[in-house]
């Protein structure tokens, strides 16, 4: 038997066998270098309550080379691309060490939602969000657990159960006045979010950037 | 009772030595590259032995020797670090574990 299948083998049952990290791996199909491993958002952090789903691939040189992961789970977080589930964390690349085990790098993940690096972002706007109003921020990313992690329902205190219709001005973390403003002026709702998104439209942020600069931006076909 | 030996067979063990008593029930005691026991032998290798030693780091972490090499024969020059503690691996000369010499030196006394 070939040595990575061989060590792939042995990681699955160890973590089968060790029910307190609350780390699971699944197989997605008949290939042992494919799976798919969870784990419950961190405590104490806007992922608290949902549980993040991660395609994790095999590389054929494994464990010289390191294990391909990407978010399943959407996530609101500086260093996950909020369109692709792409990571952006060191072990992941040049920092890989051979002694990593898919436990261990799972694991990595759950910590890296605990402390985000947005000074080396994978979503450039997600990153921006976070600097300019961290409050602001965390309510997304709740926002975000609550409809696909599975997480609370920020706006139900008691904690409801989970669904709900997807509001888009909050998926893109914005405040609803704002956009009923400029949907006032006759743009259309989609194209508004999508421009005060991108521009950064949130905190501190409102009052440096003029109603000029966003309508401006609107009209650009 | 008069007892005549008239045929005997030495059996002997070997380890190799990684610095600390010998554990059955401590799962620690594998390579941490190929996750295979240091008293087996690297997964490309058949047979453990003098083919397929152990090989120790200045730092004091263990390796099967195969598997070490692949991993510092694949890295660039200013990153051929432990696995463990990122330090630049330098392979020890020789190192015996203090427990192995306490144990050589009891039977000498």
């Amino acid at each position: 038997m070939d040595a990575r299948l061989r060590r792939v083998n042995k990681e699955i049952a160890d973590c089968k066998n060790d029910k307190s990290s609350k780390i699971q791996l699944d197989l997605v199909d008949e290939s042992p270098f494919h799976l798919k491993g969870s784990f419950p958002g961190p405590e104490g952090t806007p992922y608290e309550g949902g549980r993040f789903e991660v395609d994790i691939r095999i590389p054929d040189s494994y464990p010289f080379q390191p294990l391909k992961m990407k978010f399943i789970t959407k996530v609101y977080h500086p260093n996950v691309s909020s369109a692709s589930g792409a990571i952006c964390l060191d072990i992941l690349k040049d920092q890989w060490s051979p002694v990593l085990t898919l436990k261990s790098t799972l694991i990595s993940l759950q910590s890296l939602l605990c402390s985000p690096e947005p000074d080396d972002p994978q979503d450039a706007e997600v990153a921006k969000h976070y600097m300019t109003s961290r409050s602001s921020f965390e309510e997304t990313a709740r926002y975000w657990t609550h409809i696909y992690a599975g997480g609370p329902d920020p706006k139900a205190k008691d904690g409801g159960s989970g669904g709900g219709s997807r509001d888009e001005v909050a998926m893109a973390g914005l405040e609803k006045a704002h956009v009923d403003q400029f949907e006032a002026l006759g743009f259309e709702r989609g194209k508004v979010i999508d421009v005060l998104r991108r521009l950064n439209y949130r905190g501190a942020n409102v009052t440096k950037i003029t109603e000029d600069r966003v309508v401006e931006e609107l009209l650009k076909p | 009772m008069k007892v005549t030996i008239k045929n005997w067979n030495a059996i002997a063990q070997w380890r190799w030595d990684i610095g600390k008593e010998f554990d059955e029930t401590d799962d620690e005691d594998l390579c941490g590259i190929c996750r295979v026991a240091y008293e087996g032998c690297c997964p490309r290798c058949k047979m453990p032995g003098d083919d397929c030693p152990v090989l120790w780091g200045e730092c004091g972490h263990v390796y099967h020797m195969h598997c070490i090499m692949q991993w510092i024969e694949q890295q660039p020059p200013n990153k051929q670090n432990c696995p463990m503690d990122r330090k630049p691996w330098i392979t020890a000369e020789r190192k015996t574990a203090n427990t192995a010499t306490q144990q050589t030196q009891a039977v000498q006394s």
